[in-house]
């Protein structure tokens, strides 16, 4: 229902060039991308902000390419509010009914019932000033809502709060999700959010859609580094793959050599999850195709559980609990074994 | 024991004290030069009274032409991209560092029926605009624009754009996005930008002496008043234009820092 075709626009040193992209109908789908890569430039356009350059926006079926923004029925929230700092949260609420002429009582009855369904009724006749950011980003939301939008297009929304607040906020976004039907389109740079709340990932990188998928599909076979990191994959080197058989490759990296399920050859970048490594003292029996000596540099104690960073020939980082830590024994110095899977190897070029 | 202060330390404070102590005294001079009976004469008489009635409309109205024409020019400059953005920002500056003298002539030549074609389009029809006190609004107007543009677009600039961006989306067409929203945000920097524009315009001297001339009682604002009764030795009369004067300065400065400041956390 919202189609973006061939999109290009430019702004400075942001732009997006020639991007296709295609979102159903209460589909939730979550923006990821490092900073400069064209996220916000391209909501702002979907929004009627900026202009396209070439290119046209398609909702419902119906072109809205030059269509001003206050006719579009998309709503906006941004990171930092931008609630209006000289109304107070009702009439910030209720700001979007008076311009579209809603009779007063209305309005008043409208704003009261959504900011009830987001707890916060009893703030209606604060400034947002006195409001604490998770307030106020549910008055953002609630004010977007209030118009019934078709698409509601939140850019990071959950940055600048603390990580409780910023919970509770992705538990409301899932809420609204699923009780308006409303299709989303959401920045972000954690991966909670994508984890927690997408239907679909979308990741861009210097103003293109570099990959689509499934919160699952990105997470297993990132496309990007920047996605790898992003995911939480901590082990990343740069290598050469050479292939050998049963779609098994050979990847040199500077130090040691891993195989690993990939069709591509030449310069790579590789990624392991810590989690994904075993360590043992003695060499173990088993399908993994990955088996090196090592040396354990450091022990990180973190709570729950261990870091360990060994050396084989490159660094590698691998987590233990605690209790698999104190069986090893592990300690500086201590030389072990290094195992994981070939399908452990996330291989992708940059 | 409170350790000493350093030499550096100690310096920059004497320094300050010597600064604040030089001008309550000459402040405080001119306060206490004239004797009171002097002073309520001399602020009562028919010359001061014209020269603050004149001073105040003058100034009244040039400061609304100046606000008129610096908003949207402002908001240009703050919002928009275009061609040339960065000469047009230099250009508008450059009164700023010009004197008013300068600005005076180049306005003389500019109206004069007796040097410009614009000047004898104005005469032809019956206006004549130099040596009026039409002469001083211009004069005013020309001189404080640069400044309230300036006021004003950085006003503008600290209101994020985002905020129209979500009025827009609300609603809000391009206009009334920036009459709902922006200008609201934007008001105690605006608020600065009349009075430092109005207490400029009461004081202006250069400008308006070269475009409206020094006549009694015809284009006698305040500053012109001080000149004048300088120049014929009448010092009370001198003095009490320039206690007048200072007094406006000194109730525009309060209103800026309190009330700017206040109106900035008036929703809190």
């Amino acid at each position: 229902m919202l189609e973006i075709e061939h999109l290009s626009v430019s702004l400075g040193e942001f732009s997006v060039t020639d991007l296709n992209l295609h979102i159903k109908r209460g589909q939730y789908t979550v923006l990821l991308g490092p900073t400069g890569a064209g996220k916000t430039i391209l909501l702002e356009t979907i929004a009627g902000i900026h202009r396209a350059d070439t290119g046209r926006i398609l909702l419902n079926g119906s072109d809205i390419t030059h269509m001003p923004p206050e006719k579009r029925g998309i709503g906006m929230v941004y990171q930092d509010y931008m609630l209006f700092a000289h109304m107070t949260v009702a009439q910030n609420m209720g700001f979007g009914l008076r311009q579209h002429r809603c009779p007063k009582a209305e309005i008043e009855a409208r704003v009261f019932q959504t900011a009830e369904m987001l707890g916060i009724s009893h703030l209606l006749s604060r400034y947002p000033k006195t409001l604490s950011g998770g307030e106020q980003q549910r008055a953002a939301l609630g004010r977007a809502l209030l118009l019934q939008p078709s698409v509601l297009l939140l850019d990071e929304p959950l940055s600048a709060l603390d990580t409780q607040t910023r919970e509770k906020i992705r538990a409301e976004l899932r809420r609204i999700s699923q009780d308006t039907g409303v299709t989303i389109l959401h920045i972000t740079h954690h991966f909670e959010d994508m984890y927690s709340l997408a239907d679909y990932a979308v990741v861009m990188r210097e103003g293109q859609i570099v990959q689509i998928g499934t919160p699952d599909e990105i997470l297993s076979s990132p496309a990007t580094d920047f996605i790898a990191e992003f995911t939480g994959m901590e082990n990343l080197f740069t290598g050469t793959a050479r292939p050998l058989s049963n779609g098994l490759s050979e990847i040199c990296l500077e130090g040691c050599s891993i195989v690993a399920v990939t069709e591509y050859t030449g310069q790579v970048r590789v990624g392991i999850r810590p989690e994904n490594m075993l360590l043992s003292l003695e060499r173990v029996t088993s399908s993994a195709q990955n088996m090196l000596p090592a040396t354990v540099c450091q022990v990180i104690d973190s709570g729950a559980y261990v870091k360990v960073i060994v050396d084989a020939g490159v660094r590698f980082s691998v987590v233990l609990t605690k209790q698999g830590a104190e069986q090893l024994k592990i300690s500086t110095g201590l030389q072990v074994w290094v195992t994981f899977k070939a399908a452990a190897v996330h291989v992708y070029t940059y | 024991m409170r350790t000493p202060p350093s030499f550096f330390r100690g310096l920059c404070i004497c320094v300050s004290v010597f600064v604040v102590l030089l001008l309550v005294a000459v402040f405080a001079g001119l306060i206490f030069y004239p004797t009171a009976e002097d002073l309520i004469r001399c602020l009562t008489s028919a010359e001061i009274r014209y020269a603050v009635l004149l001073s105040v409309s003058t100034a009244l109205l040039s400061t609304a032409l100046c606000f008129l024409v610096s908003v949207p020019t402002a908001y240009a400059l703050a919002r928009f991209r275009f061609f040339g953005k960065s000469w047009v920002n230099l250009l508008v500056n450059l009164p700023l560092s010009l004197p008013p003298l300068v600005a005076g002539v180049a306005l003389l030549i500019f109206l004069s029926p007796a040097t410009s074609p614009i000047g004898q389009f104005f005469s032809s029809h019956g206006m004549y605009l130099v040596y009026t006190p039409a002469a001083i609004v211009i004069a005013q107007f020309f001189v404080n624009t640069p400044y309230m543009i300036r006021i004003a677009r950085s006003a503008f600039l600290s209101v994020s754009p985002r905020y129209e961006y979500v009025a827009r989306t609300l609603g809000c067409s391009e206009f009334s996005a920036f009459l709902k929203v922006t200008l609201p945000l934007a008001k105690s920097g605006l608020f600065a930008g009349i009075v430092i524009a109005w207490s400029k315009a009461m004081g202006e001297f250069g400008a308006v002496l070269m475009l409206a001339g020094a006549i009694a009682m015809k284009t006698e604002t305040l500053p012109i008043a001080l000149y004048l009764n300088m120049s014929t030795g009448d010092l009370s009369m001198a003095i009490a234009a320039a206690l007048i004067l200072l007094v406006i300065s000194g109730t525009a400065l309060i209103l800026v820092e309190f009330f700017g400041r206040e109106n900035g956390d008036v929703y809190a």
